[in-house]
């Protein structure tokens, strides 16, 4: 179940579309901000608010890297293979990160710490190969780069 | 036409093309591929079908335009004047070679261990246009070994799917139950229900049906035939009165399924569960399969003669006697049946179905439908620009129906409006849906005909619907069989032949269509079942006793034998006690069935007759369409074309139903144009018997003793708090569905519907046990909550042995009250 506050951050969001079903990724944003991923339960009420049919949620949810299907760990990092990115060696990075953390694409390590994601352009192209960390964009990357900043993780 | 005024002309701009050199003229927007159809060539598809919104993914419909660089999808492009458009050259059929080399990367091609393989569409293109060899040698994609069964009737095999969306598209356009959707991206797009888990949706199969390739299949009929080793026979559905066209495969003399073909029939190419997935009873391990005579009070198997012997003596002349038929037999044996009534038996009492109250209310609703004055095809009734529903849970009782009028309706220039106390999946296509106490329709009308009348504020529902009838020119409305349950039907259907009335004089177009739950409720009237009406609702000399008449002289002893032809009145009679204990009166009861029903279990003599699949002849739907049903097997064991058991018991000559058919075009002035042998997926609808109405006026009582106003009082009762409804269940009909063994698995036992309010206030929740109890009866089944029904009504499905709803009634009762009680 959603709390309350996501609950009413969802209605409030609701005033910024022409109709309640544009307002499906909003939302959809909003309940993974509470739940961290979006299981079946969650998409049944997102829907349940919008008054859609739950299929059509799942096809929102399922069309996009940025909504977890699974529960993530701390820190999720999600590395864009897109075109410009992978003419710059993106393939290498998840391949790098991948040894690292000792997981494959789309896994957690075991301690919940990270998870290693694959996604496609985050509009970065000019600092490519990217990738992000929760939130943040971590750019120009390189083998020191990301060594640095998986060090820095808290 | 019924009821039919000039309507307006409409006045098309044309647009003249090019189609590979040959020129037509079509209607300006006409798609190029529809013109190209019209001009004689066939253009292949998988995502395009007529009825559902444009989608343009396949590509295989590719043309190319003189003048334009790239070639151009035919199914979302329209004809401009002018356009030299080009299908068959050689860019074309290499686009269209590619197209399938594409769609071949990732199918499986595993044809030889899938259902589909003989009747795939992908096989069959590709064997005509496709490339023989592949420059593809990667990896195909992969989702699943084994195929995942998602509902007791549909298993997915992801793997094959070619990502049409025609699945998706039929389950939120058509059929409306909006279970499916396209989850993932790109090529790994899976169309499956939410979370690709079992599905809880309408168990239609129309996915089935439109689906392409082998990704959507049947699981009643998975791995049990090959397509070329099936005798398909064309018929027509044997539930509700929609008269969906159905095709049966048989192989080795087994009904492995029932399809729809594509453009057949009013249906097209959907199907609801029940005639899709109900042909599981044809042939039932129950059947009864030998006559059976009460012998020391025992029911024991005989032979033909033996039993046919035991009801000529019976039914001598002079004796008091009287015959019921159900709605679910053949014009041809309806006729039959009348027949022996009137010349053999001697008796105008006659009465089709024993739920409904009586003679006078299902006289009202011939009228007030003009049934006499001939059909209206339902398409022409969907042109309306406002449809209105009353009296039908449509959604449940007649779902192709709920399909047609669900696909008009998404045209934003109709309004549609229901009025009915439950909430249905309809709902979600109405402008207005009015909700309402059960046994107060007239105020409804009522209602609606004061504001056009009077005017007034357009505060409530009721108004507001007024006001859209009051903008409206041609209005349909669709009236449902409930109706014909209310102990003031009549006074409710002569509100509603008023409100007509009143819109005809305000210069509207009306049509009036019934909506009925047997399939050949429609035609039975025709045929004479009815105490009031020879066949073409002639009116007879000396008036009949109709059901409940009968059961009341039975109860006296007044009857002395009764002929029931497959109407199961112990179950279904609104107030199971008293028609027990008045037909356990009547000393001579033969029973013609195809199951042991409970009316059947006291019959003296039970004769065991066809299922629909068993027979030839004709149902008249409810729209007045003839179609044909034809013989797909024979009957099963030692029982027997009902019509040949009939006759004999008649003595009538006929050999055939063709030759009944005959007979009823000289009898029925409606079907006189009709041609039994040439009626084709189509039908033929019937035309007026030859008189606009009835004019029962001044002659029918009014029942609820009340004025006209159409009120039943409905007295508040602390005690029993919700008002019964009864009525067909989207996966069963009458008693007949619960012995298909596929809709059992659907739905298994009753349950009891109420209204999310009165569950909120009695603290019961989805699923929990409760105890139904009313009039001394009590059931217990589990609670549904309906959001969005009316408050204080309760809703049973009629179609189990295991809960007698008719228990609740007490005769003449329309609506009964009920309470219901939490399990301890």
């Amino acid at each position: 179940m959603l709390s309350d506050k996501s609950k009413e951050e969802i209605k409030r969001v609701l005033n910024k579309y022409p109709n309640k079903r544009s307002a499906a990724m909003d939302a959809l944003r909003i309940a993974q901000n509470e739940t961290g991923c979006l299981s079946g339960d969650v998409m049944q009420e997102v829907a349940g608010i919008l008054g859609m049919p739950a299929p059509q949620v799942n096809e929102v949810a399922a069309f996009y890297t940025m909504y977890n299907k699974k529960p993530v760990g701390k820190y999720h990092i999600q590395v864009c293979t897109n075109v410009s990115c992978s003419l710059l060696g993106a393939e290498h990075i998840v391949e790098f990160l991948s040894r690292k953390l000792g997981i494959k694409k789309g896994e957690t390590t075991p301690d919940k710490k990270v998870t290693l994601s694959v996604v496609e352009c985050l509009g970065s192209c000019g600092t490519a190969p990217m990738m992000q960390i929760n939130d943040d964009y971590y750019e120009d990357l390189t083998d020191e780069k990301i060594e640095e900043i998986l060090s820095k993780l808290p | 036409m019924a009821d039919e005024e000039d309507e307006v002309e409409t006045v098309f701009i044309m647009a003249t093309v090019k189609i590979n050199g040959k020129e037509i003229t079509v209607e300006d927007g006409t798609l190029i591929l529809d013109a190209a159809r019209q001009a004689g060539f066939e253009i292949p598809t998988f995502c395009y079908q007529a009825r559902l919104s444009g989608l343009g993914s396949c590509r295989m419909c590719l043309v190319e335009i003189a003048g334009q660089k790239k070639l151009q999808p035919s199914c979302v492009t329209p004809v401009l004047h002018g356009m030299d458009v080009f299908t068959e050259n050689e860019t074309v059929k290499s686009a269209r070679a590619s197209m399938l080399e594409f769609l071949l990367a990732n199918h499986p091609l595993d044809c030889p261990t899938c259902d589909k393989g003989g009747e795939c569409e992908l096989q069959n293109f590709v064997f005509k246009s496709g490339p023989r060899q592949s420059g593809f040698s990667e990896w195909k994609r992969r989702f699943h070994d084994k195929d995942k069964i998602l509902s007791p009737v549909i298993v997915k095999n992801h793997n094959r799917c070619i990502h049409c969306e025609r699945c998706v598209r039929i389950c939120d356009e058509v059929v409306g139950a909006k279970a499916l959707g396209g989850i993932g991206r790109g090529v790994m797009i899976q169309s499956t229900g939410f979370m690709d888990d079992r599905l809880d949706c309408d168990h239609c199969g129309n996915c089935i049906e439109v689906c392409p390739v082998g990704s959507f299949m049947s699981l009643p009929y998975r791995y049990k035939a090959r397509p070329w080793d099936l005798k398909e026979v064309d018929t027509v559905c044997p539930y509700c009165a929609t008269g969906c066209q159905i095709t049966i495969g048989i192989r080795n003399g087994e009904v492995v399924r029932v399809k729809s073909r594509i453009n057949t029939g009013i249906n097209k190419e959907t199907l609801c569960a029940r005639g899709r997935f109900g042909y599981h009873f044809i042939q039932s391990r129950d059947r009864i399969t030998k006559p059976m005579v009460k012998k020391d009070g025992k029911l024991a198997e005989c032979s033909w003669d033996e039993a046919l012997s035991v009801i000529k003596q019976m039914f001598g002349s002079g004796r008091r006697t009287a015959g019921i038929a159900s709605a679910r037999y053949t014009n041809e044996e309806l006729f039959v049946f009348q027949k022996l009534v009137r010349e053999v038996f001697k008796t105008n009492n006659i009465d089709l179905d024993s739920r409904f109250a009586n003679k006078w209310v299902t006289s009202a609703m011939i009228d007030a439908c003009s049934l006499a004055a001939g059909g209206i095809p339902i398409f022409d009734a969907l042109k309306a620009d406002l449809i209105f529903i009353i009296g039908s849970a449509v959604s449940d009782e007649n779902p192709v129906t709920d399909y047609l009028i669900r696909t008009a309706a998404s045209d934003r220039r109709k309004t549609l409006i229901i009025a009915h106390p439950r909430r249905m999946k309809l709902d979600s296509s109405s402008a207005i849906s009015l909700r309402y106490k059960p046994g107060t329709e007239g105020e409804v009308i009522k209602g609606i005909a004061d504001f056009i009348e009077n005017g007034g504020e357009s505060t409530s529902d009721i108004n507001a619907a007024a006001a859209r009838f009051k903008n409206a020119s041609n209005i349909t409305m669709f009236l449902g069989a409930e109706i014909l349950r209310l102990a003031n039907g009549v006074d409710v259907l002569t509100g509603i032949a008023a409100l007509k009335a009143l819109l005809k004089r305000s210069g509207k177009n009306i049509k009036c269509l019934p909506l009925f739950d047997r399939c050949n409720q429609r035609g039975a009237r025709a045929m004479g079942i009815h105490p009031l009406f020879l066949p073409g609702l002639k009116k007879v000399k000396e008036d009949g006793m109709d059901c409940g008449e009968m059961l009341d002289a039975a109860k006296k002893g007044e009857i002395d034998s009764l002929y029931v032809l497959g109407e199961d009145i112990v179950s279904m009679h609104p107030d199971a006690r008293f028609a027990r204990e008045a037909l356990s009166n009547i000393k001579f009861k033969v029973v013609q069935d195809t199951f042991l029903t409970e009316t059947a279990k006291i019959a003296d003599v039970i004769l065991p007759g066809a299922s629909y699949a068993e027979k030839d002849g004709t149902f008249t739907n409810q729209e007045g369409r003839v179609q044909r049903l034809r013989k797909v097997i024979s009957p099963v064991g030692d029982s027997k074309d009902d019509l040949d058991i009939l006759c004999s018991i008649g003595g009538f000559a006929y050999k055939s139903a063709r030759e009944v058919f005959e007979k009823i075009k000289k009898e029925v002035a409606g079907y006189k144009d009709i041609s039994f042998e040439e009626l084709d997926g189509n039908g033929a609808i019937v035309t007026g018997h030859g008189r606009q109405s009835l004019s029962l006026k001044g002659t029918v009582p009014l029942l609820s003793g009340s004025d006209n106003s159409g009120q039943q009082s409905i007295k508040e009762d602390k005690e029993y708090p919700f008002l019964l409804i009864t009525g067909n269940h989207l996966f069963h009909s009458g008693r007949l569905s619960q012995r298909a063994d596929i809709l059992m698995q659907l739905l298994p036992e009753p349950f009891v519907e109420i209204s999310e309010d009165d569950a909120r206030e009695s603290g019961i929740v989805d699923g929990e046990k409760v105890v139904v109890k009313g009039n001394g009866y009590e059931a217990a089944m589990k609670l549904r909550i309906a959001k969005g029904s009316q408050k204080g009504v309760a809703f049973v499905p009629e179609n189990f042995d295991s809960v007698s709803v008719n228990m609740f009634y007490k005769k003449g009762e329309g609506i009964p009250r009920v309470k219901i009680v939490k399990l301890p």
